[in-house]
């Protein structure tokens, strides 16, 4: 990190990390992210703390799937660096990359007719050359993302025969098999009813304790607050806010990034904040 | 959630403490097979399959040559193709009927993994290159340095050229590229349409009796293939079926989308840029020796996918169907008893066409057209 180019036009001065803090595994500085012509993020600059289960959350449209996309590097930044591990992403090797790192993105296609045992087993590419297709560190990681991810019985189904959470936990399971330290998941709890919501984010903070990093993009403020240990608030491709759920979620902050005036009130199972809007007119009766 | 458990181990950690021996209750869809340090995956299904399918193209190779009043009887083949029996067996062997299979055989392994490829780059069944105009370009470019402008460029050369313009044409006019198939589809059968009126119009420019045989050609025939076609045709598949087998494992990635493909580690646009041009190459080669035969790279891949019961582009099994679809259509079309000669693509068109209805009803009720 001794010699970052200046992003050009970023006012926010890099953030020096505390000496004894251990270094982030992911650090983006001055990113400019767009597509085609559309710049979605200008000037951003993200740090995502060691062991966190950091949780970005703001409106449609802010900008936050972007942002995980480049931090994963499936987007290349129109200007701006993403580093893992003090390392410039573009500068490393895909496969190397994919081996410390795995990202699920919010929509992918599962091939016609494929497995879950199969579909677990493509996290194992990063692993795999030409020459040595599988070996048995892989059999073992795909046995215990599926251990892990409750998907065992499954492994013989096929993925298209499954439920939206059976299928969620598989491919869950399948960015558990490319075996990192750090794991991005883009809105993993979209299309899934509540009880498979908390489903998910009770596997996801599992993989927390269990040592790893976590980055998530969720909708769900209270769920955010209650499984987050790290907040990152965006509206408008810049970061209002990040702390932890208690410094991010205000009535102030809420109303600031949403546009919704509501009430925090301590979530009474969790002791986390909790998002209560203020009832409109209809409500109130 | 069935499988609760605590806080789930470091995958890390269980990955070096797990004994690595097979356990008896992973029966797994894919087996590995061991040769020395090379540890390939394969599917227990599929290999039987794809067996099976192999020694069906031997069988109906072997009754060309036996079938007939001139064919040679299954006791004497042997010794005829170790060079011995009289001229005539001699001459029908290795003059007519061998190169005939062998073409077939080729043409039909090339065009099969042409529509695994395409299919699996656009993840839709009907993106194969005889639907997409790929065909239909190459016939063009044939046709165009062989009959419109003779001489200005080598047959194959052209009808390479006559492809690459048709999938130009394609991706440009989907606007896309890759990530909109079905406009592909819709783009591609105007192309293919356009590129057949162009064969046409250089039909009406020649002698009669040259434009039989280009009639007969550009249905996709077989007759009279000689061993300049065989070796067009085998040295094309062994560079560029080589070259599909090494891509399939990145195409297999792409499949799942671009974004998760690339957190994978594959490069994605270089993987499919690859496979499409390999893709060409091998289309444009078939209708080189054998003229733009129709449904076979359409109908291969998908049999070969539903026989095997595996998921990815299949492109093994793929060519084998594709040489077993040319071989038995070839033998039926010379065998049947009702015209005396009735080129293989008439046949192919006409049992894919019924396919492709079936196809195109059903992608319809799915709502991906």
């Amino acid at each position: 990190m001794t010699s970052r180019p200046a992003p050009a036009g970023a006012p926010t001065p890099a953030a020096v990390p505390a000496p004894s803090a251990p270094p982030a595994p992911v650090r983006a500085r001055g990113l400019r992210l767009a597509y085609d012509q559309r710049t979605v993020v200008d000037g951003l600059d993200v740090d995502i703390p060691a062991g966190s289960f950091t949780v970005i959350v703001g409106p449609n449209g802010c900008g936050k799937s972007t942002l995980l996309r480049a931090l994963g590097r499936t987007l290349t930044p129109k200007a701006g660096t993403v580093e893992l591990y003090g390392r410039a992403i573009t500068a490393m090797n895909n496969k190397e990359v994919a081996r410390r790192l795995a990202l699920l993105p919010q929509s992918p296609i599962a091939p016609e007719a494929i497995t879950v045992r199969d579909l677990v087993g493509r996290g194992r590419y990063p692993y795999q050359t030409l020459l040595r297709q599988w070996s048995a560190s892989d059999g073992a990681a795909v046995r215990e993302a599926m251990e892990a991810t409750g998907t065992t019985d499954l492994a013989d189904r096929r993925v298209s025969e499954l439920s939206g959470g059976q299928r969620q936990r598989v491919w869950i399971a399948m960015v558990l098999a490319q075996d990192t330290d750090l794991l991005l998941l883009d809105e993993p709890t979209t299309f899934l009813d509540i009880a498979h919501q908390v489903d998910v984010l009770e596997l996801c903070a599992r993989m927390h304790e269990a040592g790893r990093t976590l980055v998530a993009v969720l909708h769900d403020l209270n769920f955010a607050a209650r499984y987050a240990t790290h907040m990152i608030a965006m509206r408008d491709g810049k970061i209002v806010e990040s702390g932890t759920p208690h410094e991010v979620m205000t009535a102030e902050n809420v109303e600031e990034i949403f546009g919704l005036r509501c009430r925090i009130i301590d979530d009474p199972e969790s002791g986390t904040p909790l998002v209560v809007p203020l009832a409109g007119r209809v409500a109130r009766g | 959630m069935s499988g609760r458990k605590d806080a789930s181990p470091a995958i890390a950690e269980a990955a070096v403490a797990t004994p690595p021996a097979p356990r008896p209750d992973d029966p797994g869809a894919t087996d590995h097979l061991r040769v020395a340090s090379l540890v390939l995956p394969w599917n227990r299904r599929a290999v039987i399959v794809i067996a099976v399918a192999c020694v069906a193209v031997i069988a109906s190779v072997v009754a060309a040559l036996t079938l007939g009043k001139l064919g040679v009887a299954l006791p004497d083949l042997l010794s005829v193709l170790s060079g011995e029996g009289s001229k005539t067996q001699h001459w029908v062997v290795f003059n007519n009927r061998l190169p005939r299979g062998l073409v077939a055989v080729g043409a039909g392994a090339a065009l099969g993994i042409s529509g695994a490829i395409f299919q699996s780059v656009t993840r839709n069944p009907l993106g194969s290159p005889d639907i997409i105009g790929l065909n239909g370009g190459a016939a063009a470019g044939a046709a165009a340095v062989t009959l419109v402008w003779p001489g200005l460029l080598p047959a194959p050369v052209g009808a390479l050229l006559g492809g690459g313009i048709a999938i130009t044409l394609v991706l440009l006019g989907a606007g896309r590229g890759f990530h909109a198939p079905h406009r592909m589809v819709v783009i591609g059968i105007g192309v293919g349409a356009m590129a057949l009126a162009f064969v046409q119009f250089a039909v009406t420019r020649t002698r009669r009796e040259q434009a039989q045989e280009m009639a007969a050609w550009l249905n996709g025939s077989l007759s009279a293939r000689n061993w300049d076609h065989v070796w067009t045709i085998f040295v094309a598949l062994a560079v560029f079926g080589t070259a599909a087998l090494l891509l399939s494992r990145g195409l297999q990635l792409v499949e799942m989308g671009d974004e998760a493909a690339l957190a994978l580690g594959v490069r994605t646009q270089r993987v499919r840029l690859a496979a499409v041009a390999v893709g060409v190459v091998l289309a444009a080669a078939a209708v080189v020796v054998c003229g733009p035969i129709a449904f076979v790279a359409l109908v291969a891949p998908q049999l070969a996918r539903r026989m095997t019961r595996s998921a990815g582009p299949g492109m093994v099994a793929a060519g084998v169907f594709g040489a077993l679809i040319m071989t038995v259509a070839d033998l039926v079309a010379q065998y049947q008893p009702w015209s005396a000669t009735l080129p293989v693509g008439v046949l192919t068109a006409g049992i894919g066409g019924v396919y492709l209805a079936a196809l195109l009803t059903h992608e319809w009720r799915r709502g991906t057209l």
